[in-house]
């Protein structure tokens, strides 16, 4: 998701993985990992500030 | 968007200001909404034991909490004709998988029609609310009227095509009907709901830290203190301190994530300096277990002053409550008191839930109050939309920086920019779900939606309803790959959150 796909404003649809540790009937540990790669900000080099916007909207 | 402007010193008029509130403000209430009902509520209510309910009683239910209309014994009858319908064609559609008889599930049979019913309602209500986002933003989702100093949405009293009063009284009636439904059956099946799971204000409190960027400026300076949701951090759920938000104590880390950095794993990098240099080590798919030990997430781990913070509408009502705003202390102790419940059980999945519902009825209160604004600014002849006095870039300096932060429904979102020439030249994201999904940082430091697991009960661990409970809470609005292991390490299942 994040670095990938949650954003709030687009809800661009994203992944998100629970690992998680269960004893006793309780989670003892939990791990959460994106699954996917975002990458906007490589996509924002060189570009035009006055264009960031309409993309960065799109996470 | 403020992250370009506030490097290039813009100040964007009232009128920008105003809409920008509008569309950011409807877009929490319907947000909201959706994720209680759609998102959210079917890891409470049980949708097969709808069918099992008396309608006459369920009427009464919905009666003795709210007066909204619809709420005849007939209403609920039909709604249960509807349903059995689904169920006996074998077409559960979209209440397919999920954990339907868990034992977890704690609602009576009309408690749960009656939520089927509001489920049902909010999708027809959302659909038209959010015309007040289309027609500022010119559709939804993807706004396309921003403008860098200001917006692009056209003020003209006398076109059809343009904001007028027209379209101002149409959007007022919106709002109304945004309030009323928040007010008369988010909120009481809210109460209803979390009075039958009291025990989750025990279950899922996380870090214990809160950052709040804060949004809805009250005047159009750029980066402004002066907001209708406050800026602040609360640290260790300390409520009689709320501390100031400091930029430059922002810093991600990557030594669990899949990135290098030029320095090395063990430091972490403001985002002015952030790099983000991808370099995947995990596992080749598919996989049963990645190794949390190593690199584990495409997510960064942001960190305030070393820290992991939560965000969203728990951080932002807690800055507020903190803060002393009047209407969120108000709604803070209704709800409290409603539940029987002290103010402690805030810091938990109830309470998370709980917050977002009480910041829904706050935005849609304050909806009309800025409308009526934008009509007052257009009546007195103020049709300004948009600053474009450093539109041309050979009016910038050769080299700026600046940052932007905007409280997005999930909370805080920060974009630091640098620009060179006139492009950009390094661009970082900081959005919420890395501050709230974000993974293990150089100590070892957990981040909030790891740490809400943990004591978190798991009745059945190839039905683990319980986790996505709270992983839910934090409102992801994903579809995320759960798997639960036994203490040795023994996969039970995997899960497809829908």
């Amino acid at each position: 998701m994040p670095k990938i796909a949650i954003d709030p404003i687009t809800r661009i649809e994203g992944h998100l993985r629970i690992e998680a540790q269960v004893e006793g009937g309780k989670v003892r540990d939990a791990w959460a990992a994106g699954t996917m790669f975002r990458g906007i900000e490589k996509i924002l080099i060189g570009r035009d500030p006055r264009d960031a916007w309409a993309f960065t909207q799109r996470i | 968007m403020r992250g370009v402007e506030n490097a290039l010193g813009i100040t964007i008029p009232d009128n920008a200001r105003l809409i920008r509130n509008l569309i950011t403000g409807i877009q929490y209430v319907q947000d909201h909404v959706i994720h209680f009902y759609h998102l959210h509520a079917l890891d409470w209510v049980d949708i097969v034991s709808a069918l099992k309910a008396d309608p006459k009683k369920t009427a009464a239910l919905a009666q003795s909490i709210s007066d909204w209309p619809l709420s005849s014994t007939d209403y609920f009858r039909g709604v249960q004709s509807k349903l059995k319908a689904f169920v006996e064609a074998g077409q559960l559609g979209i209440f397919a998988n999920a954990y339907w008889g868990h034992p977890a599930y704690q609602l009576p049979p009309e408690a749960n029609l009656m939520a089927v019913a509001h489920y049902l309602e909010a999708l027809d209500w959302q659909r038209d609310v959010i015309k007040i986002h289309a027609i500022l933003g010119s559709k939804n989702p993807h706004a396309q009227t921003y403008l860098v100093g200001g917006m692009a949405t056209a003020i003209d009293p006398n076109s059809e095509n343009a904001l007028n009063a027209g379209s101002l009284a149409h959007m007022q009636k919106l709002a109304r009907k945004a309030k009323e439904f928040v007010e008369k059956v988010y909120i009481p099946d809210l109460l209803a709901v979390a009075s039958f799971y009291k025990e989750w204000a025990g279950y899922g409190e996380g870090v214990g830290n809160y950052l709040a960027y804060g949004e809805f400026p009250n005047d159009n300076i750029s980066n402004t203190d002066n907001l209708f949701l406050p800026r602040g951090i609360i640290m260790g759920k300390d409520l009689s301190k709320v501390h100031p938000v400091q930029q430059e104590k922002i810093a991600e880390y990557v030594t669990h994530s899949w990135y290098e950095y030029d320095e090395g794993d063990g430091v972490a990098k403001h985002p002015w300096e952030g790099q983000t240099n991808y370099r995947y080590t995990g596992p080749k798919p598919p996989y049963k277990f990645l190794d949390t030990s190593k690199k584990y997430s495409w997510l960064k781990a942001p960190r305030y002053d070393g820290m992991p913070m939560e965000v969203g509408p728990l951080a932002r009502m807690l800055v507020a409550y903190a803060s002393g705003h009047k209407r969120v202390r108000e709604l803070v102790h209704l709800v409290l008191g409603k539940l029987g419940v002290g103010p402690e059980a805030l810091f938990s999945t109830l309470g998370r839930t709980a917050a977002r519902g009480i910041e829904t009825l706050v935005v849609a209160e304050q909806l009309p109050v800025w409308l009526g604004q934008l009509a007052d600014n257009i009546k007195r002849g103020d049709l300004r939309i948009h600053d474009s006095s450093r539109w041309d870039p050979k009016d910038w300096p050769r080299e700026a920086k600046g940052y932007g932060w905007h409280e997005a429904p999930r909370g805080a979102l920060g974009h630091w920019v640098r620009i060179k020439d006139g492009k950009i030249v390094n661009y970082q994201c900081v959005v919420p779900s890395t501050w709230n999904g974000s993974p293990r940082d150089a100590k070892g430091q957990r981040g909030p939606y790891e740490a809400a697991l943990l004591g978190t009960p798991v009745r059945d661990p190839e039905k683990p309803v319980e986790i996505l409970r709270t992983i839910h809470s934090f409102d992801p609005c994903m579809a995320c790959a759960v798997h639960v292991l036994d203490a040795q390490g023994r996969e039970y299942v995997r899960i497809k959150v829908v």
